[in-house]
Protein backbone atom coordinates (compact mmCIF):
# COMPACT_ATOMS: atom_id res chain seq x y z
CA UNK A 1 0.00 0.00 0.00
CA UNK A 2 1.15 3.83 -0.94
CA UNK A 3 1.67 5.55 2.02
CA UNK A 4 1.43 9.16 0.99
CA UNK A 5 2.32 12.10 3.00
CA UNK A 6 -0.68 14.18 2.33
CA UNK A 7 -3.73 15.69 4.89
CA UNK A 8 -5.73 12.14 4.97
CA UNK A 9 -9.85 12.67 6.26
CA UNK A 10 -9.67 9.36 8.18
CA UNK A 11 -9.63 8.84 11.13
CA UNK A 12 -5.46 8.68 12.29
CA UNK A 13 -4.54 6.59 14.59
CA UNK A 14 -4.31 6.76 18.25
CA UNK A 15 -0.76 7.20 19.48
CA UNK A 16 0.12 5.74 22.84
CA UNK A 17 3.25 8.05 23.97
CA UNK A 18 3.33 11.80 24.57
CA UNK A 19 6.38 12.26 21.75
CA UNK A 20 3.79 10.24 19.49
CA UNK A 21 0.86 12.79 19.84
CA UNK A 22 3.19 16.22 19.16
CA UNK A 23 4.33 14.36 15.95
CA UNK A 24 0.90 13.75 15.44
CA UNK A 25 0.00 17.16 16.39
CA UNK A 26 2.61 19.01 13.83
CA UNK A 27 2.61 16.43 11.86
CA UNK A 28 -1.01 16.70 10.87
CA UNK A 29 -1.32 20.77 11.32
CA UNK A 30 1.27 20.88 8.61
CA UNK A 31 -0.21 18.68 6.39
CA UNK A 32 -3.83 20.02 6.61
CA UNK A 33 -1.77 23.60 5.78
CA UNK A 34 -0.54 22.34 3.07
CA UNK A 35 -3.79 20.82 2.04
CA UNK A 36 -5.48 24.27 2.70
CA UNK A 37 -2.96 26.18 1.32
CA UNK A 38 -3.19 23.90 -2.40
CA UNK A 39 -7.00 24.42 -1.67
CA UNK A 40 -6.96 27.78 -1.90
CA UNK A 41 -5.19 28.32 -4.85
CA UNK A 42 -6.38 25.93 -7.17
CA UNK A 43 -9.87 23.90 -6.45
CA UNK A 44 -13.75 25.71 -5.84
CA UNK A 45 -14.21 28.49 -4.12
CA UNK A 46 -17.09 28.00 -1.61
CA UNK A 47 -18.16 31.45 -1.65
CA UNK A 48 -21.08 31.24 0.48
CA UNK A 49 -19.83 29.26 3.19
CA UNK A 50 -16.99 31.73 3.25
CA UNK A 51 -19.18 34.94 3.08
CA UNK A 52 -20.84 33.27 6.16
CA UNK A 53 -18.33 32.88 7.95
CA UNK A 54 -16.77 35.92 7.08
CA UNK A 55 -19.95 37.10 8.80
CA UNK A 56 -19.41 34.90 11.78
CA UNK A 57 -15.51 35.67 12.51
CA UNK A 58 -16.63 40.14 11.86
CA UNK A 59 -19.73 40.19 13.21
CA UNK A 60 -19.84 38.42 16.24
CA UNK A 61 -16.15 39.33 17.49
CA UNK A 62 -16.25 42.84 16.35
CA UNK A 63 -18.42 44.20 19.50
CA UNK A 64 -16.27 41.80 22.31
CA UNK A 65 -12.97 43.33 20.62
CA UNK A 66 -14.37 46.86 20.50
CA UNK A 67 -15.44 46.43 24.25
CA UNK A 68 -12.20 44.69 25.59
CA UNK A 69 -9.77 46.89 23.14
CA UNK A 70 -11.54 50.02 24.62
CA UNK A 71 -10.85 49.24 28.23
CA UNK A 72 -7.47 48.11 27.99
CA UNK A 73 -6.56 51.54 25.85
CA UNK A 74 -8.09 52.95 28.70
CA UNK A 75 -6.43 51.67 31.17
CA UNK A 76 -2.67 52.45 30.17
CA UNK A 77 -4.14 55.35 29.55
CA UNK A 78 -4.98 55.59 33.29
CA UNK A 79 -1.29 54.38 34.47
CA UNK A 80 0.89 56.00 31.15
CA UNK A 81 -1.07 59.58 32.32
CA UNK A 82 -0.81 59.03 36.06
CA UNK A 83 3.03 59.24 35.83
CA UNK A 84 3.52 61.23 33.20
CA UNK A 85 1.64 64.24 34.43
CA UNK A 86 3.26 63.88 37.02
CA UNK A 87 6.82 64.43 35.67
CA UNK A 88 5.06 66.95 32.96
CA UNK A 89 5.27 64.36 30.51
CA UNK A 90 1.41 64.82 29.41
CA UNK A 91 1.99 65.24 25.61
CA UNK A 92 3.50 61.62 25.47
CA UNK A 93 0.36 59.86 26.72
CA UNK A 94 -1.23 59.25 23.12
CA UNK A 95 1.76 57.84 22.10
CA UNK A 96 2.13 55.65 24.33
CA UNK A 97 -0.94 54.45 24.14
CA UNK A 98 -1.06 54.12 20.40
CA UNK A 99 2.28 52.42 20.42
CA UNK A 100 1.28 49.79 22.84
CA UNK A 101 -2.00 49.47 21.12
CA UNK A 102 -0.95 49.04 17.49
CA UNK A 103 2.43 46.87 18.25
CA UNK A 104 1.17 44.51 20.80
CA UNK A 105 -2.63 44.83 22.70
CA UNK A 106 -4.82 45.47 19.78
CA UNK A 107 -3.31 42.09 17.41
CA UNK A 108 -3.37 39.73 20.78
CA UNK A 109 -6.79 41.44 22.06
CA UNK A 110 -7.93 40.50 18.98
CA UNK A 111 -6.47 36.97 18.75
CA UNK A 112 -8.02 35.84 22.44
CA UNK A 113 -10.97 37.22 21.63
CA UNK A 114 -11.46 35.83 18.47
CA UNK A 115 -10.13 32.04 19.60
CA UNK A 116 -12.62 32.31 22.36
CA UNK A 117 -15.49 33.20 20.12
CA UNK A 118 -14.79 31.18 17.08
CA UNK A 119 -12.07 29.34 17.70
CA UNK A 120 -14.06 27.07 20.27
CA UNK A 121 -17.15 27.15 17.99
CA UNK A 122 -14.82 26.38 14.88
CA UNK A 123 -13.73 23.26 16.84
CA UNK A 124 -17.00 22.23 18.06
CA UNK A 125 -18.68 22.49 14.64
CA UNK A 126 -16.30 20.68 12.77
CA UNK A 127 -16.05 18.04 15.71
CA UNK A 128 -19.35 17.26 15.66
CA UNK A 129 -19.78 16.72 11.76
CA UNK A 130 -16.53 14.49 12.49
CA UNK A 131 -18.09 11.94 15.07
CA UNK A 132 -21.67 12.36 13.72
CA UNK A 133 -20.63 11.05 9.89
CA UNK A 134 -20.92 14.42 8.46
CA UNK A 135 -17.78 14.60 7.61
CA UNK A 136 -17.89 11.01 5.39
CA UNK A 137 -20.92 11.99 4.19
CA UNK A 138 -19.17 15.24 2.26
CA UNK A 139 -16.36 12.40 0.95
CA UNK A 140 -19.25 10.27 0.44
CA UNK A 141 -20.55 13.12 -2.12
CA UNK A 142 -17.31 13.84 -3.58
CA UNK A 143 -16.59 17.06 -1.62
CA UNK A 144 -13.52 17.33 -0.23
CA UNK A 145 -13.99 18.12 3.93
CA UNK A 146 -10.77 20.92 3.55
CA UNK A 147 -11.68 22.43 0.36
CA UNK A 148 -15.38 23.17 1.96
CA UNK A 149 -14.97 23.31 5.44
CA UNK A 150 -11.06 24.59 6.34
CA UNK A 151 -10.43 26.80 3.42
CA UNK A 152 -13.46 29.24 3.55
CA UNK A 153 -12.69 29.41 7.62
CA UNK A 154 -8.96 30.24 6.81
CA UNK A 155 -9.98 33.08 3.33
CA UNK A 156 -12.94 34.18 6.53
CA UNK A 157 -9.82 34.59 8.88
CA UNK A 158 -7.34 36.19 7.15
CA UNK A 159 -9.67 38.65 5.81
CA UNK A 160 -11.36 39.55 9.16
CA UNK A 161 -8.74 39.60 11.48
CA UNK A 162 -6.74 42.15 10.15
CA UNK A 163 -9.91 44.32 9.87
CA UNK A 164 -11.07 43.73 13.26
CA UNK A 165 -7.15 44.23 14.39
CA UNK A 166 -7.84 47.78 12.96
CA UNK A 167 -11.17 48.43 14.97
CA UNK A 168 -9.27 46.98 18.08
CA UNK A 169 -6.77 49.99 17.58
CA UNK A 170 -9.57 52.70 17.28
CA UNK A 171 -11.42 51.43 20.43
CA UNK A 172 -8.05 51.60 21.93
CA UNK A 173 -7.25 55.00 21.24
CA UNK A 174 -10.61 56.12 21.64
CA UNK A 175 -10.86 54.58 25.30
CA UNK A 176 -7.39 55.84 26.20
CA UNK A 177 -8.50 59.80 24.85
CA UNK A 178 -11.55 59.53 27.04
CA UNK A 179 -9.67 58.64 30.15
CA UNK A 180 -7.07 61.15 28.79
CA UNK A 181 -9.51 63.90 29.45
CA UNK A 182 -9.62 63.05 33.11
CA UNK A 183 -5.99 63.61 33.38
CA UNK A 184 -6.25 67.28 31.41
CA UNK A 185 -4.89 66.13 28.59
CA UNK A 186 -6.62 67.74 25.59
CA UNK A 187 -7.86 65.79 22.60
CA UNK A 188 -5.51 67.87 20.61
CA UNK A 189 -2.35 66.99 22.60
CA UNK A 190 -3.73 63.47 22.51
CA UNK A 191 -3.63 62.96 19.29
CA UNK A 192 -0.69 65.04 17.98
CA UNK A 193 0.90 62.87 20.53
CA UNK A 194 -0.01 60.57 18.51
CA UNK A 195 1.34 61.68 15.11
CA UNK A 196 5.04 62.49 16.97
CA UNK A 197 5.52 58.93 18.00
CA UNK A 198 3.49 56.18 16.63
CA UNK A 199 4.74 55.55 12.75
CA UNK A 200 2.36 53.69 10.38
CA UNK A 201 4.64 50.81 10.32
CA UNK A 202 3.47 50.56 13.99
CA UNK A 203 0.05 50.12 12.98
CA UNK A 204 0.91 47.92 9.56
CA UNK A 205 3.23 45.60 11.64
CA UNK A 206 0.52 44.94 14.35
CA UNK A 207 -1.70 44.28 11.47
CA UNK A 208 0.77 41.47 9.86
CA UNK A 209 0.72 40.10 13.42
CA UNK A 210 -3.07 39.34 13.06
CA UNK A 211 -2.84 37.38 9.92
CA UNK A 212 -0.57 35.41 11.68
CA UNK A 213 -2.91 35.12 14.30
CA UNK A 214 -5.41 34.22 11.82
CA UNK A 215 -3.52 31.41 10.11
CA UNK A 216 -2.95 29.70 13.81
CA UNK A 217 -6.15 29.60 15.16
CA UNK A 218 -7.56 29.11 12.12
CA UNK A 219 -5.78 25.97 11.63
CA UNK A 220 -5.54 24.72 15.14
CA UNK A 221 -9.30 25.23 15.66
CA UNK A 222 -10.32 22.94 12.12
CA UNK A 223 -7.37 20.30 13.08
CA UNK A 224 -8.89 19.62 16.42
CA UNK A 225 -12.36 19.99 15.02
CA UNK A 226 -11.55 17.30 12.00
CA UNK A 227 -9.61 14.66 14.43
CA UNK A 228 -12.13 14.79 17.05
CA UNK A 229 -13.09 10.93 18.26
CA UNK A 230 -15.59 9.65 20.80
CA UNK A 231 -18.73 11.13 21.25
CA UNK A 232 -19.95 14.74 22.59
CA UNK A 233 -16.98 14.46 25.33
CA UNK A 234 -14.79 13.60 22.34
CA UNK A 235 -16.30 17.46 20.80
CA UNK A 236 -15.48 18.90 24.14
CA UNK A 237 -11.64 17.73 24.24
CA UNK A 238 -11.32 18.75 20.75
CA UNK A 239 -12.37 22.40 21.66
CA UNK A 240 -10.87 23.02 24.77
CA UNK A 241 -7.86 22.03 22.83
CA UNK A 242 -8.19 24.15 20.01
CA UNK A 243 -8.47 27.09 22.82
CA UNK A 244 -5.62 26.22 24.54
CA UNK A 245 -3.34 25.63 22.04
CA UNK A 246 -4.49 28.20 19.63
CA UNK A 247 -3.74 31.10 22.84
CA UNK A 248 -0.26 29.28 23.48
CA UNK A 249 0.94 29.34 19.61
CA UNK A 250 -0.44 32.80 19.31
CA UNK A 251 1.66 33.95 22.46
CA UNK A 252 4.85 31.76 21.20
CA UNK A 253 4.24 33.48 17.53
CA UNK A 254 3.99 37.18 19.19
CA UNK A 255 7.06 36.76 20.71
CA UNK A 256 8.78 35.86 17.54
CA UNK A 257 7.17 38.27 15.83
CA UNK A 258 7.87 41.13 17.86
CA UNK A 259 11.31 40.35 17.65
CA UNK A 260 11.13 40.12 14.13
CA UNK A 261 9.49 43.62 13.23
CA UNK A 262 9.71 45.86 15.71
CA UNK A 263 12.53 44.74 18.17
CA UNK A 264 15.49 46.44 15.49
CA UNK A 265 13.53 49.92 15.11
CA UNK B 1 -12.72 -15.06 -7.10
CA UNK B 2 -11.76 -13.00 -10.41
CA UNK B 3 -13.10 -10.02 -11.58
CA UNK B 4 -16.14 -10.45 -13.73
CA UNK B 5 -17.97 -8.24 -15.72
CA UNK B 6 -20.94 -8.66 -14.07
CA UNK B 7 -19.45 -7.97 -10.16
CA UNK B 8 -20.43 -4.30 -9.06
CA UNK B 9 -18.41 -5.07 -6.19
CA UNK B 10 -15.54 -7.66 -5.66
CA UNK B 11 -13.60 -7.46 -2.28
CA UNK B 12 -10.74 -9.66 -1.92
CA UNK B 13 -8.83 -10.88 1.32
CA UNK B 14 -9.53 -7.38 2.46
CA UNK B 15 -7.70 -6.36 6.00
CA UNK B 16 -8.35 -3.75 8.09
CA UNK B 17 -6.30 -3.10 11.22
CA UNK B 18 -6.25 -0.10 13.59
CA UNK B 19 -4.72 1.06 16.60
CA UNK B 20 -3.05 -2.40 17.27
CA UNK B 21 -6.60 -4.46 16.53
CA UNK B 22 -7.10 -6.65 12.93
CA UNK B 23 -11.13 -5.38 12.72
CA UNK B 24 -11.45 -7.33 9.21
CA UNK B 25 -9.32 -10.50 8.89
CA UNK B 26 -9.23 -11.50 5.27
CA UNK B 27 -12.57 -10.63 4.25
CA UNK B 28 -13.98 -11.88 0.35
CA UNK B 29 -17.39 -10.06 -0.75
CA UNK B 30 -18.92 -9.94 -3.99
CA UNK B 31 -22.15 -8.26 -5.05
CA UNK B 32 -23.41 -8.48 -9.03
CA UNK B 33 -24.83 -5.85 -10.98
CA UNK B 34 -28.42 -5.43 -9.91
CA UNK B 35 -28.14 -8.10 -6.98
CA UNK B 36 -29.45 -6.48 -3.18
CA UNK B 37 -26.64 -8.50 -0.72
CA UNK B 38 -27.38 -8.66 2.84
CA UNK B 39 -23.81 -8.32 5.45
CA UNK B 40 -25.41 -9.44 8.24
CA UNK B 41 -23.50 -9.64 11.68
CA UNK B 42 -24.02 -8.81 15.51
CA UNK B 43 -22.56 -5.43 16.77
CA UNK B 44 -19.11 -4.80 16.59
CA UNK B 45 -18.87 -7.62 14.16
CA UNK B 46 -17.17 -5.24 11.53
CA UNK B 47 -20.13 -4.35 8.92
CA UNK B 48 -19.71 -0.71 9.18
CA UNK B 49 -15.59 -0.77 8.43
CA UNK B 50 -16.44 -3.32 5.47
CA UNK B 51 -18.70 -0.76 3.95
CA UNK B 52 -16.61 2.16 4.78
CA UNK B 53 -13.69 0.17 3.17
CA UNK B 54 -15.73 -0.04 -0.16
CA UNK B 55 -17.08 3.06 -0.33
CA UNK B 56 -13.47 4.02 -0.18
CA UNK B 57 -13.95 6.07 2.84
CA UNK B 58 -11.52 3.91 4.88
CA UNK B 59 -7.82 2.53 3.39
CA UNK B 60 -7.79 -1.24 3.25
CA UNK B 61 -4.66 -2.50 5.09
CA UNK B 62 -4.38 -5.29 2.74
CA UNK B 63 -6.23 -6.59 0.22
CA UNK B 64 -8.42 -5.36 -3.07
CA UNK B 65 -11.90 -3.58 -3.76
CA UNK B 66 -13.15 -3.24 -7.07
CA UNK B 67 -15.48 -1.44 -7.79
CA UNK B 68 -17.36 -1.62 -11.18
CA UNK B 69 -13.50 -2.74 -12.42
CA UNK B 70 -11.75 -0.48 -10.79
CA UNK B 71 -9.33 -1.65 -7.73
CA UNK B 72 -10.02 1.50 -5.57
CA UNK B 73 -8.08 0.44 -2.40
CA UNK B 74 -4.53 1.27 -3.53
CA UNK B 75 -5.74 5.31 -5.14
CA UNK B 76 -5.34 8.52 -2.79
CA UNK B 77 -8.34 10.72 -1.59
CA UNK B 78 -7.75 12.91 -5.08
CA UNK B 79 -8.09 9.90 -7.24
CA UNK B 80 -11.15 8.54 -5.78
CA UNK B 81 -13.28 11.11 -5.90
CA UNK B 82 -14.34 10.84 -9.19
CA UNK B 83 -15.72 7.17 -8.81
CA UNK B 84 -17.58 7.96 -5.58
CA UNK B 85 -20.17 9.35 -7.76
CA UNK B 86 -20.75 6.13 -8.62
CA UNK B 87 -21.68 4.76 -5.28
CA UNK B 88 -24.25 6.29 -3.04
CA UNK B 89 -23.96 5.48 0.98
CA UNK B 90 -26.74 6.25 3.71
CA UNK B 91 -25.40 6.01 7.08
CA UNK B 92 -26.94 4.65 10.06
CA UNK B 93 -27.34 7.63 11.63
CA UNK B 94 -28.12 9.34 8.45
CA UNK B 95 -25.31 11.69 9.04
CA UNK B 96 -27.65 14.83 7.29
CA UNK B 97 -25.94 17.83 7.22
CA UNK B 98 -27.86 19.62 10.34
CA UNK B 99 -27.16 23.03 9.38
CA UNK B 100 -28.81 22.51 6.01
CA UNK B 101 -32.64 22.54 5.27
CA UNK B 102 -33.43 19.12 3.47
CA UNK B 103 -33.51 20.27 0.18
CA UNK B 104 -30.40 21.65 0.79
CA UNK B 105 -28.82 18.21 1.95
CA UNK B 106 -30.64 16.71 -1.30
CA UNK B 107 -29.12 19.56 -3.63
CA UNK B 108 -25.71 19.17 -2.32
CA UNK B 109 -24.28 17.11 -4.40
CA UNK B 110 -25.80 18.51 -7.48
CA UNK B 111 -25.17 21.90 -6.82
CA UNK B 112 -21.20 20.77 -6.60
CA UNK B 113 -20.98 18.26 -9.64
CA UNK B 114 -23.67 19.19 -12.14
CA UNK B 115 -23.58 22.23 -14.15
CA UNK B 116 -27.80 22.03 -14.13
CA UNK B 117 -30.06 25.14 -13.91
CA UNK B 118 -31.46 26.19 -10.53
CA UNK B 119 -35.29 25.05 -11.97
CA UNK B 120 -33.72 21.43 -12.70
CA UNK B 121 -31.92 21.12 -9.59
CA UNK B 122 -35.19 21.58 -7.97
CA UNK B 123 -36.99 19.23 -9.79
CA UNK B 124 -34.29 16.83 -9.23
CA UNK B 125 -34.60 17.31 -5.48
CA UNK B 126 -38.47 17.51 -5.38
CA UNK B 127 -38.40 13.74 -7.66
CA UNK B 128 -35.72 12.44 -5.13
CA UNK B 129 -38.01 13.39 -2.51
CA UNK B 130 -41.01 11.87 -3.87
CA UNK B 131 -39.24 8.62 -4.46
CA UNK B 132 -38.82 8.21 -0.90
CA UNK B 133 -42.05 9.35 -0.13
CA UNK B 134 -41.39 12.72 1.22
CA UNK B 135 -43.08 15.90 0.23
CA UNK B 136 -43.89 19.02 1.28
CA UNK B 137 -40.65 18.81 4.23
CA UNK B 138 -38.26 20.33 1.75
CA UNK B 139 -37.53 23.22 4.16
CA UNK B 140 -37.07 21.31 7.46
CA UNK B 141 -34.45 21.08 9.13
CA UNK B 142 -32.93 17.25 9.97
CA UNK B 143 -33.46 18.18 14.19
CA UNK B 144 -36.98 18.66 12.93
CA UNK B 145 -37.54 15.06 11.40
CA UNK B 146 -38.12 11.85 12.85
CA UNK B 147 -35.63 9.33 12.49
CA UNK B 148 -37.40 6.94 9.68
CA UNK B 149 -38.01 10.13 7.48
CA UNK B 150 -34.06 11.23 8.49
CA UNK B 151 -33.47 8.03 6.60
CA UNK B 152 -35.33 8.95 3.71
CA UNK B 153 -33.72 11.86 3.37
CA UNK B 154 -30.40 10.58 3.50
CA UNK B 155 -31.18 7.79 0.50
CA UNK B 156 -32.85 10.82 -1.51
CA UNK B 157 -29.07 12.40 -0.94
CA UNK B 158 -27.53 9.46 -1.95
CA UNK B 159 -29.67 9.15 -4.89
CA UNK B 160 -29.56 12.46 -6.19
CA UNK B 161 -26.61 11.61 -8.44
CA UNK B 162 -27.92 8.76 -9.53
CA UNK B 163 -25.26 6.44 -7.92
CA UNK B 164 -25.20 2.31 -9.77
CA UNK B 165 -24.52 1.20 -6.05
CA UNK B 166 -26.19 2.28 -3.09
CA UNK B 167 -24.70 1.00 0.51
CA UNK B 168 -27.33 0.81 3.51
CA UNK B 169 -25.83 1.07 6.86
CA UNK B 170 -28.73 -0.15 9.29
CA UNK B 171 -31.36 0.90 7.31
CA UNK B 172 -33.70 -0.42 9.95
CA UNK B 173 -32.29 0.13 13.11
CA UNK B 174 -33.70 1.98 15.54
CA UNK B 175 -37.21 2.23 13.01
CA UNK B 176 -40.50 0.99 14.05
CA UNK B 177 -41.88 -2.01 12.16
CA UNK B 178 -43.87 0.01 10.02
CA UNK B 179 -41.09 2.35 9.42
CA UNK B 180 -38.93 -0.66 8.94
CA UNK B 181 -40.90 -2.27 6.72
CA UNK B 182 -41.52 0.75 4.25
CA UNK B 183 -37.74 1.24 4.37
CA UNK B 184 -37.41 -2.94 3.17
CA UNK B 185 -39.88 -2.23 0.14
CA UNK B 186 -38.31 1.16 -1.05
CA UNK B 187 -35.05 -0.50 -1.02
CA UNK B 188 -37.02 -3.72 -3.49
CA UNK B 189 -38.59 -1.02 -5.64
CA UNK B 190 -35.20 1.25 -6.20
CA UNK B 191 -33.57 -2.09 -7.37
CA UNK B 192 -36.20 -3.59 -9.34
CA UNK B 193 -37.07 -0.25 -11.15
CA UNK B 194 -33.86 1.36 -11.34
CA UNK B 195 -31.67 -1.77 -11.35
CA UNK B 196 -29.30 -0.27 -8.43
CA UNK B 197 -26.80 -3.12 -7.19
CA UNK B 198 -27.50 -2.70 -3.23
CA UNK B 199 -25.71 -3.64 -0.26
CA UNK B 200 -27.57 -3.41 3.12
CA UNK B 201 -25.78 -3.65 6.54
CA UNK B 202 -27.66 -5.00 9.45
CA UNK B 203 -28.47 -6.98 12.38
CA UNK B 204 -31.81 -6.98 11.58
CA UNK B 205 -32.62 -10.54 10.52
CA UNK B 206 -36.49 -10.06 9.24
CA UNK B 207 -35.80 -6.91 7.55
CA UNK B 208 -32.66 -8.91 5.33
CA UNK B 209 -34.29 -11.97 5.07
CA UNK B 210 -37.29 -9.95 3.27
CA UNK B 211 -35.17 -7.82 0.98
CA UNK B 212 -31.86 -9.51 -0.19
CA UNK B 213 -31.65 -12.11 -2.79
CA UNK B 214 -27.92 -13.17 -0.90
CA UNK B 215 -26.89 -13.00 2.62
CA UNK B 216 -23.20 -13.24 3.95
CA UNK B 217 -23.16 -13.48 7.69
CA UNK B 218 -19.61 -12.06 9.21
CA UNK B 219 -18.46 -12.94 12.82
CA UNK B 220 -15.58 -11.04 14.40
CA UNK B 221 -14.20 -9.44 10.95
CA UNK B 222 -14.63 -13.40 8.92
CA UNK B 223 -17.57 -14.34 7.02
CA UNK B 224 -18.30 -17.35 7.94
CA UNK B 225 -21.35 -17.97 5.93
CA UNK B 226 -23.08 -17.08 2.69
CA UNK B 227 -26.06 -18.25 0.85
CA UNK B 228 -29.69 -17.20 -0.29
CA UNK B 229 -31.69 -16.44 2.18
CA UNK B 230 -33.39 -19.64 2.58
CA UNK B 231 -29.61 -21.72 2.77
CA UNK B 232 -28.95 -19.13 5.49
CA UNK B 233 -31.88 -20.04 7.55
CA UNK B 234 -31.08 -23.71 7.03
CA UNK B 235 -27.61 -22.85 7.70
CA UNK B 236 -25.64 -25.76 9.98
CA UNK B 237 -22.83 -23.29 11.37
CA UNK B 238 -23.16 -22.59 14.72
CA UNK B 239 -22.84 -19.00 14.39
CA UNK B 240 -25.49 -18.84 12.27
CA UNK B 241 -27.45 -20.80 14.45
CA UNK B 242 -26.97 -19.08 17.26
CA UNK B 243 -27.33 -15.65 15.69
CA UNK B 244 -30.92 -16.87 13.98
CA UNK B 245 -31.97 -18.29 17.11
CA UNK B 246 -31.79 -15.12 19.47
CA UNK B 247 -33.09 -13.02 16.71
CA UNK B 248 -36.31 -15.89 16.91
CA UNK B 249 -39.82 -15.09 17.90
CA UNK B 250 -39.76 -17.85 19.93
CA UNK B 251 -40.54 -17.56 23.57
CA UNK B 252 -37.40 -17.65 25.90
CA UNK B 253 -38.76 -21.24 27.64
CA UNK B 254 -38.62 -22.56 23.72
CA UNK B 255 -35.67 -21.66 23.00
CA UNK B 256 -34.08 -22.81 26.21
CA UNK B 257 -35.68 -26.37 25.42
CA UNK B 258 -33.73 -26.69 22.09
N1 LIG C 1 -11.08 3.56 15.07
C1 LIG C 1 -11.21 2.43 15.76
N2 LIG C 1 -10.30 2.10 16.69
C2 LIG C 1 -10.41 0.95 17.38
N3 LIG C 1 -11.42 0.08 17.23
C3 LIG C 1 -12.36 0.35 16.33
C4 LIG C 1 -12.32 1.54 15.53
N4 LIG C 1 -13.40 1.54 14.73
C5 LIG C 1 -14.08 0.41 15.00
N5 LIG C 1 -13.46 -0.31 15.96
C6 LIG C 1 -13.89 -1.61 16.49
O1 LIG C 1 -14.09 -2.48 15.41
C7 LIG C 1 -15.18 -3.33 15.64
C8 LIG C 1 -16.13 -3.30 14.47
O2 LIG C 1 -16.73 -2.02 14.38
P1 LIG C 1 -17.92 -1.75 13.35
O3 LIG C 1 -17.44 -2.00 11.98
O4 LIG C 1 -18.45 -0.40 13.65
O5 LIG C 1 -18.98 -2.86 13.76
P2 LIG C 1 -20.52 -2.99 13.41
O6 LIG C 1 -20.87 -1.96 12.41
O7 LIG C 1 -20.67 -4.40 12.89
O8 LIG C 1 -21.28 -2.83 14.68
C9 LIG C 1 -15.80 -2.88 16.95
O9 LIG C 1 -15.42 -3.81 17.94
C10 LIG C 1 -15.20 -1.55 17.21
O10 LIG C 1 -15.03 -1.34 18.58
MG1 LIG D 1 -22.22 -0.39 12.54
Amino acid sequence: MREELVWQDEEAPQRASVAGVVLEFIGGLTLLLVASVRGLLAGRKEWREMLHQMAFIGATSAPIVVLTSAFTGAVITLYSASLLVRVGGGSFVGGATALAMARELAPILTGIMVTARCGSAIAAQLGTMKITEQIDALRALAVSPVQYLVVPRLIAGLLMFPLLGAIANFAGVLGGGVVATAFEISPFTYLRSIQLFVEPFDFIGGLIKTLVFALIIIMVSCHQGLSARGGAVGVGHATTRAVVLSMVLVFIANYFLADALFARR
Amino acid sequence: MKTNSTDAILVKSLVYAVNGTTILKGVDFRAAYGEIVGIMGASGSGKTTLLKCIAGLLRPTAGEVWIEGVNIAPLSEREKMPLRLRLGIVFQYAALFDYMTVYENVAFGLERHRRLPRSEIARIVKERLAWVGLEGVEHLYPSQLSGGMRKRVGLARALALDPHIVLFDEPTSGLDPVNAYQIDRLIHRLNRELGLTAVVVSHDVTSLFRTTDRIVVIDSGQIVEEGTPEAIRQSEHPKVQAFLRMASTESLEEQAGI
